[in-house]
């Protein structure tokens, strides 16, 4: 290698500032990459974890149910470890319901073993592990005294009373809630009680054979709780593999990860698909960036290029000069990117949960944009060598072809098929049960498309006004006509900053509306279908206990088919109920909700009246159904149920009624009541738009920084002469500052304009739940309005004061001579 | 092309000749004639300066017969050979191995980064040659100068040096574009014992000069007016 190319990378040392921007710009380029990556997998770990908290967490490796006859009980139990191996199993056995006398009135009770069941009670009386354990509600309904054996002796004796188990339920009890929390409610024979737990299974095979015709049997496979995609698919494979046999035999299999694996795929590839445009359109900026340096590097060096090719070495050989002098810059920036968008992951991301697999493809794709930029920055100069030197053309006409082509136009275009996707299919109904609703990338570029065309008319609009601002004569006013004449001379820069100045606000703002709607949406949507906080069931229409006043209402709901109407009182109806915009003075007269027919209520329990009020949307009811207060019910029994709505949590709700002794059951709570998947993925998407927003923001604020400092020369000349013939440094501080402030002041001004309508068209029609009200509506943007333009102001008062430094320090003698 | 040489047999008296030559360039304005129907013989020894006020097209004719650019008519021929229609990689290879064009601002004909030393190696290396470099400071005149900075240098020894990277590299024909004009006087000088001594070496040396002490030392001279040779 020639001594030019082989000092190089020291040569680079010359100019620090190419080095930074080149570092800088790799650096933002692979963080996009490798973020995209990191996120998209990211958004399956997020998606695992939101669906895992819907389901048991104890029986996430599928399991086994079974009705057995007692004696084929523990033989089925050997047979699943030993066919199992090492995976821990955790096996019950629960008798059905049958009369049993434990001494005094005989009543109904159904007797279970669980390894471990007894440590995850609450014990009120005794207490001994060696007998029977037996609920709180069973010794309500007979005699139960310790120490005592039912059935003649041929029970254990009772050692423990404990605490029924109820909603919300400990993690361990989740996967056996359907055996062991009993139907409080004791109506039309739906007559479940809670479990009486026998000391060992010994003990429960030796039951008397009236008590236990019939065994249903549960086997459960502790595992750890997958944190991926991945993970979650290998559970799911591997668990299903180990209970194939009983499979075959006609064993109920539950498999409760097959969905949300599926979906968890699903939204990763939702996610990507999604975030693609925007990460291809944020590469080609980039990569512009590369390019741009490439040619600042060129023009820098242009006289040793000219050397060099004077002495014979050709176009392909100057590329090569400057892949060595700038290449190390951005490996450097590359390899710092994917170590930042590795550092900024719980960040950006919805999970810091990764695949194995992950980073290495992150880093894949960085090295491949790492290639790129290097090839880039190659082409670039040896482009420019040949054109300059070889070809001795200016090539305008190549520019001049580029300016010319309506690339807005085709962006336009764009957006006009994305919008039609918006409205044809952008979010479909899903095709199965529990499944996503289908999210149709094309329809999610849509607010993106428009700020991107935005953008690119800007930028036009932006050349032709320079081109003509030479007509502009404002020497009245020294700091306009001189801030105008500076961004003329600066037309390349100027429209260039601005374009990805829009881009940025555009996308931040696009991508903080739509983010902040869907998880604003999630809200809204979930607490009008439960309709409060937290629901429970209730046998009647309590009286409040004294922690539930102020914050629950008791709610009767009458339902026929798809006609419901609800019993409020009016009084203590918004204390419980979901917040909603409902004049109190309404709920004390019968209300038609929505589109409800009109005419009388033909309900159970109702009374027979029509209503004259009415409103589009209610809690619970949605749009349809009506609303009648409590003092018109004459029975209350004779309305269908009950409910009490509470602003507190469900597990405060719970622990509030039992204190009190109500029984409940149907707990449900507003953070569980949707599947709010299909929202976060579009919430994810959007949130790594503002995201990318953000890292265009910086490459629009350094673009701004580095312009400056490139023309610093020529701004300090022109400035220096300026001042000495009599300009005031106020005036020549007001130039840069209007020079700059225009500049932003359009990029802000733009962008939110863009975004705004953009999202304003989008955000109602990207809607995962549409027969859920209300529509997602635009988050107040008024905050991110504030902090765009304090960020600008900020950025524009560090590039005037840099600009204006470099005026008042310089040396008149040295600018002149060169 | 070629065929314009086919009237006068070449000789090894000439390392470079013009026939017809024009240059044109395209402008906002219109197309500008730079050089005009030059037909000129360079010597293959001694001083050749093309003379003339500024703008009467001395750079272009020596960028033309530098193989930098490409006339818009006529031909070159170097060493009795024709390149009008040599490819540019061919162009490429012929500047390479035979030709040292000298720019008129000193530091345009040196890498700044480079050590005075480096400088005159990497010349070297660019034409192939493997020829040892070490003494060429003391012949021009800059002894114990090797590992200085570029910049540490004169503007006069900047440019004799750029004349010592033109002997380093072997080759043909050394062109300068009014190689004293950016100098003062006594800087001026050095160029010009420089000039003799390349001359001195056997080493043809086309000059583009208004400076009539450059003039003076000519051997051979062609004066351009407007673009075309003076009778």
């Amino acid at each position: 290698m020639q001594i030019p190319w082989r000092a190089a990378p020291r040569a680079a040392l010359s100019s620090p500032l190419t080095l930074l921007v080149s570092l800088v710009t790799a650096l933002l380029l692979s963080f996009v990459v490798a973020a995209a990556v990191l996120h998209s997998s990211a958004s399956g770990s997020a998606a695992v974890d939101y669906q895992q908290d819907r389901l048991c967490t104890d029986a996430l490796h599928p399991s086994l149910e079974s009705s057995l006859p007692q004696d084929q009980v523990t033989p089925f139990f050997d047979d699943v470890r030993k066919s199992v191996g090492d995976q821990p199993v955790l096996p019950a056995s629960y008798t059905r319901e049958a009369r049993t006398d434990f001494g005094g009135k005989l009543t109904y009770a159904k007797f279970g073993f669980r390894p471990g069941a007894t440590d995850h009670l609450k014990v009120l009386e005794g207490g001994g592990k060696d007998g029977l354990w037996v609920p709180k509600s069973i010794t309500l309904t007979t005699d139960v005294q310790l120490g005592r054996r039912g059935m003649d002796g041929k029970l254990p004796p009772v050692t423990a009373i404990y605490e029924d188990v109820r909603d919300p339920l400990d993690p361990w009890w989740c996967a056996e809630r359907q055996y062991v929390v009993p139907n409080t409610m004791r109506k039309d024979n739906d007559l479940v009680t809670s479990v009486v737990w026998l000391p060992d299974a010994a003990s429960f095979d030796a039951l008397p054979p009236s008590l236990a015709k019939v065994v249903d049997v549960s086997v459960r496979f502790p595992s750890a709780v997958p944190e991926t995609v991945d993970q979650a698919a290998d559970l799911l494979a591997t668990g299903t593999a180990r209970v194939q046999k009983y499979d075959d035999m006609g064993v109920r299999v539950m498999s409760p990860l097959v969905l949300p694996v599926e979906n968890a795929r699903e939204t990763v590839a939702n996610v990507r698909s999604a975030i693609l445009p925007l990460t291809l359109i944020s590469l080609l900026i980039g990569l512009a960036g590369v390019a741009t340096v490439t040619v600042q590097w060129a023009q820098r060096r242009h006289t040793e290029l000219r050397l060099l090719w004077v002495r014979g070495s050709g176009p392909a050989a100057l590329g090569g000069r400057a892949l060595l002098e700038l290449g190390l810059p951005l490996l450097a920036g590359g390899l710092l990117g994917l170590g930042v968008a590795q550092l900024l992951l719980p960040v950006y991301a919805p999970s810091s949960a990764l695949p194995p697999g992950t980073t290495p493809v992150a880093a894949l794709a960085v090295l491949a944009v790492v290639v790129l930029s290097l090839v880039v920055t190659w082409a670039t100069a040896a482009v420019r060598a040949h054109r300059v030197f070889q070809a001795s053309t200016t090539g305008t006409r190549a520019r001049r072809v580029l300016a010319a082509v309506p690339w807005e136009l085709a962006t336009a275009g764009l957006g006009v098929w994305a919008w039609l996707r918006v409205q044809d299919s952008g979010l479909a109904t899903p095709v199965k049960i529990g499944g996503l609703p289908r999210i149709d990338a094309a329809a999610l570029a849509f607010p993106l498309l428009v700020v991107l065309t935005t953008a690119l008319v800007a930028a036009r609009v932006a050349r032709w006004a320079l081109k003509a601002s030479h007509r502009v004569s404002l020497w009245s006013k020294p700091a306009a006509q001189l801030a105008v004449r500076r961004l003329a001379a600066a037309a390349g820069p100027v429209t260039g900053v601005l374009l990805v100045g829009v881009l940025a606000v555009g996308t931040i703002a696009v991508g903080t509306s739509i983010a902040g709607s869907q998880k604003t949406a999630l809200e809204v949507k979930s607490g009008m279908f439960t309709g409060a906080e937290s629901v429970v069931r209730v046998a009647d229409p309590v009286e409040l206990p004294a922690a539930l006043r102020g914050n629950s209402t008791v709610v009767g709901v009458s339902e026929v088919n798809d006609r419901m109407a609800l019993v409020v009182d009016p009084a203590t109806f918004r204390d419980g109920a979901f917040p909603h915009g409902l004049d109190p003075a309404l709920l004390t007269r019968p209300l038609r909700v929505g589109t409800a027919p009109t005419g009388e209520i033909a309900l159970p329990g109702i009374p027979k009246v029509a209503p004259t009020a009415h409103v589009t949307s209610f809690p619970k009811l949605g749009t349809a159904g009506w609303v009648v207060p409590r003092d018109l019910v004459e029975d209350p029994s004779d309305v269908g149920s009950w409910y009490v709505w509470s602003a507190k949590p469900l597990r405060e709700l719970g622990d509030a009624l039992s204190d009190s002794g109500i029984t409940y059951r149907n707990g449900n709570e507003r953070s569980r009541a949707i599947a709010g998947l299909p929202f976060l993925t579009i919430q994810w998407t959007f949130g790594f738009v503002a995201a990318i927003g953000a890292v265009l923001a910086v490459v629009a604020a350094i673009a701004l920084l580095l312009a400056i400092e490139v023309r610093r020369r020529q701004n300090a000349l022109s400035g220096a002469f300026s001042t000495r013939m009599g300009l005031r440094p106020s005036a020549l501080l007001s130039s840069h500052l209007l020079e700059l402030g225009a500049l932003a002041a359009a990029a802000v001004v733009v962008g939110l304009a863009a975004s705004g309508v953009s999202s304003g068209f989008a955000v109602p029609k990207l809607d995962p739940a549409p027969r859920l009200t209300p529509s997602p509506e635009l988050p107040n943007v008024l905050p991110l309005m504030g902090a765009t333009v304090v960020g600008s102001a900020l950025v524009v008062l560090v590039a005037a004061w840099i600009a204006v430094r470099a005026v008042r320090s310089a040396r008149m003698g040295e600018l002149i001579r060169g | 092309m070629t065929d314009l040489y086919d009237e006068r047999p070449t000789g090894p008296q000439h390392v470079l000749r013009l026939r017809e030559v024009g240059v044109e360039y395209r402008t906002p304005a219109g197309s500008v004639t730079a050089v005009s129907g030059v037909t000129l013989d360079v010597p293959a020894r001694g001083i050749t300066v093309l003379a003339g006020p500024s703008g009467s097209g001395k750079s272009t004719l020596l960028r033309v017969l530098s193989l930098v650019e490409r006339p818009t008519t006529g031909g070159v021929e170097l060493r009795g050979a024709g390149t009008a229609r040599l490819s540019s990689r061919a162009r490429r290879a012929l500047r390479r191995e035979e030709v040292a064009l000298v720019f008129q601002n000193p530091a345009d004909n040196l890498i700044g980064h480079l050590t005075v030393g480096d400088n005159l190696r990497a010349a070297a290396q660019a034409a192939g040659r493997t020829t040892a470099v070490d003494e060429l400071p003391a012949q021009l005149g800059l002894p114990g100068t090797s590992a200085w900075k570029v910049s540490a240098l004169s503007g006069g020894q900047q440019q004799r040096l750029s004349f010592g990277c033109a002997l380093a590299r072997g080759a043909s024909v050394v062109l300068a574009d009014e190689p004293t004009s950016q100098l003062d006087a006594a800087s001026a000088d050095l160029v010009l014992e420089t000039l003799a001594d390349l001359s001195a070496r056997g080493v043809p040396v086309v000059v583009a000069s208004h400076d009539p002490r450059l003039i003076a030392l000519a051997d051979t001279r062609f004066d351009l007016r407007n673009g075309v040779l003076a009778a």
